[in-house]
């Protein structure tokens, strides 16, 4: 490919996009939010398959109706999967290094039938760990709320 | 299905970094190679399917500007906003009802144009995890490869080999954008750490490129030389990524096995010559093994150790590099289709497998294959 280096670049046009969206986040996703600030952490329950999903989903996928239950799930929950992070993702899209690395994993709430991408604590973490839930209820944004999990123990 | 549609021609152009060219000069040149390998003329398509996105390309409703070098004015058209392979499920059904005859599929993307990972970042659910900036479809794919070696004992190694084994064929392949002849898990391993297990050579690399395919019915396929028939297809959609168990390919399983029933394959590992497979990541290709039944679940790992996926094996997987090879979005899936139809065809080229009859192709889209389609293509 090294002579599409001596082609003639074909005129570009840099221009930004920055859209701004006012989602609804959901009831259910309120209750969720509503919940964290109070360290409750809550899940939402199929009443047909008795499903727990967390966070809440308002329908429940297997089943077709309103996952109208709730349920509050302890703190504690498995590593099902994790990985170490040398990167992070940058505003445009690049993936750079980041000074220290980083554990991502998904965790599975007991009682819980779904996961939550989260951070963890620490330098390492294997699947099958348990960790419980870091909750910042004072934390301003609520996406901050359920801040990160560490080991338990 | 049996000899009702057929593949009758395809083009791909040379998968690159910046392929320095308009999206318009790009569809156009892919378009019309298609067309003329078709021996058409625009007047001859009557639908036109575009696989595109419109958050990749910057603009609501992206087909908008493809009505000229796509060839679709005044014809029917639409697109998906998936790989290209469902683009051909499309064109596939509009064949079968019998209202046409002849359609022009193109999948496309130039990752140059915007944005590196920033594309599938917007899969995510916006009211959380989009905004905690943990997941995106690089550590995604992360975690499912951790969930799936857990499951399965599959190493870092084995998952290098994998890449290692799609680079070296890719060396073979004129339109791959990234190869790498003689690669082993060493070099694999030694590439930038991204997320673990997940190095920089085990991910298909976005780029620039575009791909069409011309379908016909079988009454347009009669005057065609060497047709490669469709002879079934499958596809599943599967729940939300931290909905579901990451450590094997649910939906994959579901298409897969959907797709054989139509097609009368009842021993896959027996009956299918070859596949190509669309794996964004390394692991996935082991994790596609066991979902396309080739080999039991969780023995991804053992069946590629046996070296029956390696080009000189006797059920090569991505002769072509597969997406580690090259991967313009929306177009890397549907080059599986063009490339399982060359092996067909014997048009392969340096990276062409002796007697292949039957192969396997398989596109996926979402954040760790939510959704998935396979097709099982036939010669005469």
């Amino acid at each position: 490919m090294g002579a599409k280096a001596a082609k003639d670049p074909v005129p570009r046009a840099s221009i930004p996009l920055n859209p701004v969206f006012n989602w609804s986040v959901g009831n259910w996703m309120e209750v969720f939010y509503d919940g964290l600030r109070e360290g409750k952490i809550m899940g939402s329950k199929c009443p047909a398959c008795g499903r727990v999903s967390l966070p809440p989903r308002m329908i429940c996928e297997r089943c077709f109706v309103k996952a109208e239950e709730w349920v509050e799930l302890p703190s504690t929950a498995t590593v099902q999967a994790c990985t170490t992070a040398s990167v992070k993702v940058a505003e445009n899209g690049d993936l750079v290094d980041l000074d220290a690395p980083e554990i991502i994993a998904m965790v599975k709430h007991d009682g819980a039938d779904t996961c939550i991408a989260a951070r963890l604590e620490g330098k390492e973490a294997a699947v099958g760990t348990k960790v419980e839930a870091v909750i910042d209820t004072g934390a301003e944004n609520v996406l901050d709320l359920l801040a990160s999990y560490k080991a338990v123990g | 299905m049996d000899k009702e549609v057929a593949i009758i021609a395809y083009a791909q152009l040379p998968y690159e970094a910046d392929n320095n060219m308009s999206r318009e000069v790009m569809v156009l040149k892919a378009t019309r190679a298609a067309i003329e390998a078709a021996g058409l003329k625009r007047e001859d398509l009557d639908t036109v399917i575009t696989a595109n996105n419109d958050y990749n390309d910057g603009r609501t409703i992206s087909n908008m500007r493809l009505v000229e070098p796509a060839g679709s004015w005044h014809k029917n058209e639409s697109k998906v906003e998936m790989d290209g392979t469902f683009g051909v499920l499309y064109a596939l059904t509009r064949i079968l009802s019998g209202d046409h005859d002849i359609a022009l599929v193109v999948g496309e993307s130039q990752a140059s144009v915007y944005g590196g990972i920033l594309p599938g970042i917007m899969m995510l659910d916006p009211t959380f995890d989009r905004q905690r900036w943990l997941l995106n479809e690089v550590s995604a794919a992360a975690l499912q490869a951790s969930a799936y070696m857990a499951a399965a004992g599959v190493s870092a190694e084995q998952i290098a080999a994998v890449a290692a084994k799609n680079l070296d064929n890719a060396a073979l392949n004129p339109f791959a954008l990234r190869s790498l002849k003689g690669a082993d898990a060493k070099k694999v391993l030694a590439s930038r750490p991204l997320y673990s297990p997940i190095t920089e050579l085990m991910t298909a690399p976005r780029c620039d490129g575009a791909c069409a395919v011309v379908m016909a019915s079988a009454k347009a396929a009669a005057k065609v030389e060497k047709p490669v028939w469709i002879k079934g297809v499958g596809f599943s959609h599967d729940s939300y990524v931290t909905e579901r168990s990451l450590d094997s390919m649910g939906s994959l399983k579901l298409a897969a096995d959907a797709c054989y029933r139509q097609a009368g394959i009842e021993d896959p590992a027996s009956q299918i010559d070859l596949a190509e497979v669309h794996e964004c990541f390394a692991h996935e290709e082991l994790m596609a093994y066991e979902a396309l039944g080739f080999c039991e679940p969780l023995q991804g790992g053992v069946f590629f150790d046996s070296g029956a996926t390696r080009l000189d094996g006797k059920l090569p997987v991505n002769a072509s590099g597969g997406a580690l090879g090259a991967n313009a979005e929306y177009a890397t899936g549907l080059a599986r289709i063009i490339e399982a139809a060359m092996q067909i065809r014997g048009d392969a080229g340096r990276h062409q497998v002796k007697g292949v009859k039957t192969a396997v192709a398989h596109g996926q889209t979402g954040i760790c294959a939510q959704e998935n389609i396979v097709y099982v293509l036939g010669g005469e």
